[in-house]
């Protein structure tokens, strides 16, 4: 079991060395079950660290910004940032690294282990516990969670409230890191696209049907771009603005810029966005949710990148956030590709 | 008098093979569909998915991806990574539910005028009966 | 008027309102959100809160101002304001339905939004009190709302158990329950005095609030430019989803979206916009006076609680609680506002 004790120590100690610039971590919200991110820059801050089964963020989403702040900088801190990552998060890591985003150098990871479990799924918790406010939940000993609501403890299984994702974990310790904290356990996934067979058991008209009534309820907040860490472009094919517009970008140049998608959330704009966000996440989304969790109107995304991997997968046998240095997806290629599907 | 459906089919052809080749089968006066609108690409590996789903959001009922057989590359390797990438959209564009007929690609070299008409004239006889796409059309 | 309704007699007052377009509440997985009713049988109104606030309905996302297409004598445009034909909303929640009241403001004064008032002039609401409150970050009564308040409603219900109480607070509420007029029957003392009962304890069970919000106004003028906003936005991904979800928030974008370029045919549409988005306020020479998220959350809790107290005497927000529940990483506008009130003392 990962002791918090640990996380705290560790956090303080490259503070107090001055190794890092500042660490990202979690913190309590008084006002919620989720954790809040937390910039700890002070070692005496560090005790505000948790590590519990809400901690459920990808938190490699704000190296992203880091690395924006710095570029702005004159003479930017050199120095790395500590980031506490959980297994799903690490590969998240990994495909920043591979695709020389960040380097190495830029980062310090504290690896935490989910062990046998892993974290909390917010809106099951809710259904399971019927309307009683959760104060906190902790690990428990015997892969359960257990959980401190306003009327007393419940000990639940681990699998009854779990993330969708984490039932199906490739990767429950951090594939790569400075420190780890905890075990790394052996997890049993012996059909890591289970989740799939529903709809891809379903005949293409229904699928259509499917996709159709979940895409229409869009409202093109895009959450699920912002919170990914992977996308990480300055300039979004989606967004009719030119970043790269200076002031000697001539009313000409303005002018030719390709409007790909219109602004407004009718069905097949909709439906063209999600599907150049999900096919640019080909080979390298890796599953962490977060789309999904953060999705105002549930719409089940992970379901559109999840089949890319899977044809990643058999296709091509490539897997997302598993080996820095191998090449992204589509920048590589193998003379056995298939291509019965050319003519 | 109804009219009869035709479909409007977007050809992206990379310039060295197959824009040669369906250069080829025009200048031997080859009969094939006029439903065709081709776009010259430097390169099939030039072919983004953007392209492709821009084709049917504008109202495109079938699209067609044509490049030079393996190993014959005028870049070397620019099919190769269009055939990895092409088949990743095609698999996308199924899973979404778009019929599977309405998206092709094909190796056509700049000596295959025949090979060209005969790929068009297939594919416009099989996504007539489909009718005009829906789908991901803007209305 | 006031009338009590018994909760099985809804569908059948619903049908008799068969001339109007009825939008309510209806369930959609987990989430609650307003749709266009087409049998009376299937209205619930067991919801806690909608994902979207009924604002949607009166100011869709997607508005469609006019047409434009080429012809032989040049450029035809045609106008293409809403339908007139009268709308009844069931189950607005009261901060919804003040919400409402708000954006009244700002598009009215020296010029009347046809589009948005052809349909608001149509549209009736029918609130619902909050009993319990929709939300665990309900903070109404802070922001000079309450659970049971009537700004901007037509009827206000108030749910008795098996049967509703109705107070009808306009014309055009008068005319909608005369449609039903058998369904209904006149309320005994003991269901007024249930109710103003059930109205005490609603206020009671919210336990949220922003104290002494009237300072805050006054305290925002002199953080401007206080590096204060740089701590408080270090984990906002500028999503956009509590600038969409808020029930007050009116901001649009106007694009001309071309269907085809020859002959000319397209439309020019509003949709809404987010200041919040990194493009919001994106000039064409590159120049960007809001670069960065710590000036755009500065913008937004400036223009909800300073420039529209300036604008329109009136907090620009009735405590949904919808940016805090949603919020990816839990950015608590309560919060920011009680630092905002003790920021340097």
């Amino acid at each position: 079991m990962v002791k918090v004790e640990e996380l705290k120590n560790e956090v303080k100690r490259i503070l107090k060395e001055g190794k890092v610039k500042y660490t990202i971590g979690y913190e309590r919200d008084t006002n919620g079950l989720l954790p809040k991110p937390a910039f700890i820059k002070k070692a005496e801050e560090a005790d505000k660290l948790i590590w519990d089964p809400t901690c459920v963020y990808n938190l490699t989403r704000f190296l992203v910004d880091e690395k924006r702040k710095k570029a702005k900088e004159k003479n930017p801190d050199q120095r790395p940032v500590g980031l506490v990552i959980k297994g799903c998060d690490s590969r998240a890591v990994v495909v920043l690294l591979q695709e020389k985003f960040i380097n190495r150098g830029d980062i310090y990871l504290i690896g935490v282990s989910c062990e046998n479990t892993g974290v909390v799924d917010e809106r099951k918790l809710q259904k399971k516990l019927k309307g009683k406010k959760v104060e906190k939940i902790e690990f428990g000993e015997k892969d359960n969670f257990i959980i401190i609501t306003s009327e007393g403890k419940v000990e639940i299984p681990a699998s009854e409230i779990l993330a969708e994702r984490c039932l199906e974990c490739k990767a429950n310790f951090p594939l790569i890191s400075d420190v780890l904290l905890g075990e790394k356990s052996k997890r049993k996934s012996d059909n890591p696209f289970k989740s799939l067979e529903k709809i891809e058991s379903l005949s293409a008209e229904e699928r259509w049907a499917f996709w159709k009534a979940e895409l229409d309820k869009c409202i093109r907040c895009y959450a699920c771009r912002s919170v990914c860490p992977m996308c990480y472009c300055d300039e979004c094919v989606v967004d009719t603005i030119n970043f790269a517009v200076t002031a000697d970008t001539t009313a000409e140049e303005k002018a030719q810029k390709i409007k790909w998608l219109e602004k407004s959330p009718a069905s097949s704009e909709n439906f063209v966005y999600h599907m150049v966000r999900a096919i640019h996440l080909a080979g390298r989304c890796i599953d962490c949710g977060e789309c999904e969790r953060v999705c105002p109107l549930d719409i089940p995304l992970r379901f559109l990148n999840k089949y890319l991997e899977k044809q990643a997968k058999e296709l091509f046998g490539y897997e997302p956030g598993s080996d820095p240095e191998q090449p992204s997806l589509v920048a590589c290629f193998k003379d056995e590709d298939p291509q019965d599907f050319i003519r | 008098m109804a009219e009869e459906f035709e479909p409007k089919i977007v050809a992206f052809l990379c310039k060295w093979c197959s824009s040669a080749g369906s250069d080829l089968a025009g200048v031997s006066r080859m009969e094939y569909p006029p439903n065709v609108v081709p776009i010259t690409v430097m390169c099939s590996g030039s072919v983004s998915p953007l392209y492709i789903f821009s084709a049917f959001n504008r109202g495109a009922d079938g699209v067609l991806v044509s490049g030079c057989h393996p190993g014959d590359c005028h870049y070397i390797k620019g099919n190769y990574y269009a055939r990895r990438r092409i088949a990743l959209v095609k698999k996308l564009l199924e899973y979404v539910g778009l019929e599977p007929e309405r998206f092709r690609m094909s190796w056509v070299s700049a000596a295959e005028g025949t090979k060209y008409t005969q790929i068009i004239k297939d594919f416009v006889k099989e996504i007539k009966p489909l009718g005009p796409q829906k789908k991901l059309r803007r209305d | 008027m006031e009338k009590i309704l018994e909760k099985k007699s809804l569908p059948k007052w619903l049908r008799k309102l068969s001339s109007y377009k009825i939008y309510a509440p209806a369930k959609e997985g987990e989430l609650w959100n307003f749709k266009l009713i087409d049998n009376p049988e299937s209205v619930q109104l067991d919801f806690s809160q909608t994902a979207l606030s009924p604002k949607k309905i009166i100011f869709p996302q997607r508005e469609v101002l006019l047409e434009f297409n080429s012809n032989e004598d040049g450029v035809e445009v045609r106008e293409t304001l809403p339908d007139e034909k009268p709308s009844v909303i069931f189950g607005v929640r009261p901060c919804d339905a003040r919400a409402i009241i708000l954006t009244d403001k700002v598009f009215s004064g020296d010029f009347e939004d046809p589009y948005y008032w052809r349909r608001r002039k149509s549209t009736a609401l029918i609130g619902l009190a909050c009993t319990p409150p929709p939300s665990l970050n309900c903070f109404c009564l802070s922001v000079e709302g309450s659970p049971h308040s009537k700004d901007g409603l037509d009827i206000l219900m108030t749910d008795l158990g098996d049967r509703y109480f109705l107070e009808s607070l306009t014309e055009k509420g008068n005319e909608l329950i005369k449609a039903g007029k058998e369904l209904f029957q006149e309320p005994k003392v003991a269901d007024k005095k249930d109710v103003e009962k059930i109205w005490a304890e609603s206020e009671k069970k919210i336990k949220r609030q922003v104290k002494e919000l009237k300072k805050i106004p006054a305290k925002l003028k002199g953080m401007f430019e206080s590096p204060f906003w740089d701590e408080e936005s270090l984990s906002c991904i500028r999503c956009g989803i509590c600038t969409y979800l808020c029930p007050t928030c009116h901001c649009f974008d106007i694009n001309d979206e071309i269907l085809s370029s020859s002959p000319l045919k397209g439309e020019r549409v509003r949709n809404w916009d987010n200041c919040q988005f990194p493009d919001f306020t994106m000039h064409s020479s590159g120049h960007n006076p809001r670069p960065d998220r710590a000036s755009r959350l500065r913008q937004r809790i400036f223009h909800k609680f300073q420039y529209f107290v300036e604008r329109f005497e009136n907090y620009q927000c009735t405590g949904c609680g919808r940016c805090v529940s949603k919020c990816p990483v839990r950015i608590d506008i309560i919060e920011v506002l009680d630092k905002v009130r003790d920021y340097g003392s």
